[in-house]
């Protein structure tokens, strides 16, 4: 499948992060419902990057393993979080949603890695592996 | 009628008789969702609705912020009086909306508008019978 990326800056980037990331993960080869888990990730962190940092960057590549798989590296310059153990628990929010989106995206995805250091930023990259 | 401007989606809020219906445009940004919730909102005001069918059978993703704003939806009709019924999950979409960890908090659902259609009646008729 071909990389590419994507700069978030405004809200209706959210939407062109998950058309881009639905035809990445369709010529992945994931069937519907990985397609579906891939892309409500990827509207989570996407929009993590739009509300928290207000501009970032989205970017997926395809990986082999055992198997083939999609990886997509949401990367911002922006506040950072200062405990990404918390973050990753269910209900923990700075306020300004459910705190659904990390934890959420992690039980979606195969893999999720969190490095964030507070006022340098927040990279999240998930990963999602073809089973046969 | 209004137009979720760079969506395409327009969001059209039909009254057949004493209910409402909402055909959820297939990938909406925030702002069609948030104009979706105000537009039912007038729409209950305005007409003498007692049900609203919000139909997602085109919707492919449902995140956090789209499941939020729809149970909001569903809380607010409720306290104008209104039953609501959400129809036309995709079996992908209920897969990922509960591993995500989103809770729709007991809204009524169905299959498909015609079911949502006798179940609002349904509902609406246990009401007037209590």
């Amino acid at each position: 499948m071909t990389p590419g990326e994507l700069v978030i800056s405004g809200e209706y980037d959210i939407v062109q992060a998950r058309k881009a990331v639905r035809q990445a993960a369709v010529e992945a080869g994931f069937g519907l419902t990985d397609v579906t888990r891939i892309v409500t990730a990827a509207s989570e962190l996407s929009r993590n990057i739009f509300v928290y940092a207000g501009t970032g960057t989205v970017r997926w590549r395809g990986i082999s393993g055992d198997t083939d798989g999609l990886e997509i590296t949401f990367e911002d310059k922006g506040p950072g979080i200062p405990d990404v153990t918390q973050a990753l628990e269910p209900g923990y929010t700075t306020g300004k949603s459910l705190g659904m989106g990390l934890p959420g995206s992690k039980r979606l995805m195969d893999e999720l890695e969190l490095t964030s250091a507070p006022g340098e930023g927040t990279t999240v990259v998930i990963r999602k592996w073809l089973r046969f | 009628m209004y137009s979720g401007a760079e969506s395409g989606g327009a969001i059209a809020v039909l009254h057949l008789g004493e209910y409402l219906l909402v055909s959820v445009p297939p990938d909406p940004d925030d702002d069609t969702v948030a104009l979706l919730q105000i537009e039912v909102l007038r729409a209950m005001e305005r007409t003498n609705a007692q049900g609203l069918v919000l139909d997602i059978s085109t919707v492919e993703t449902v995140d956090s912020y789209f499941a939020r704003t729809v149970s909001e939806t569903v809380h607010m009709v409720a306290l104008m009086g209104g039953v609501t019924v959400l129809s036309g999950m995709r079996a992908s979409v209920a897969v990922t909306t509960t591993q995500l960890g989103l809770n729709l908090g007991g809204t009524a659902t169905a299959l498909d508008v015609d079911r949502a259609l006798v179940m609002l009646e349904q509902l609406l008729a246990q009401r007037r019978r209590r």
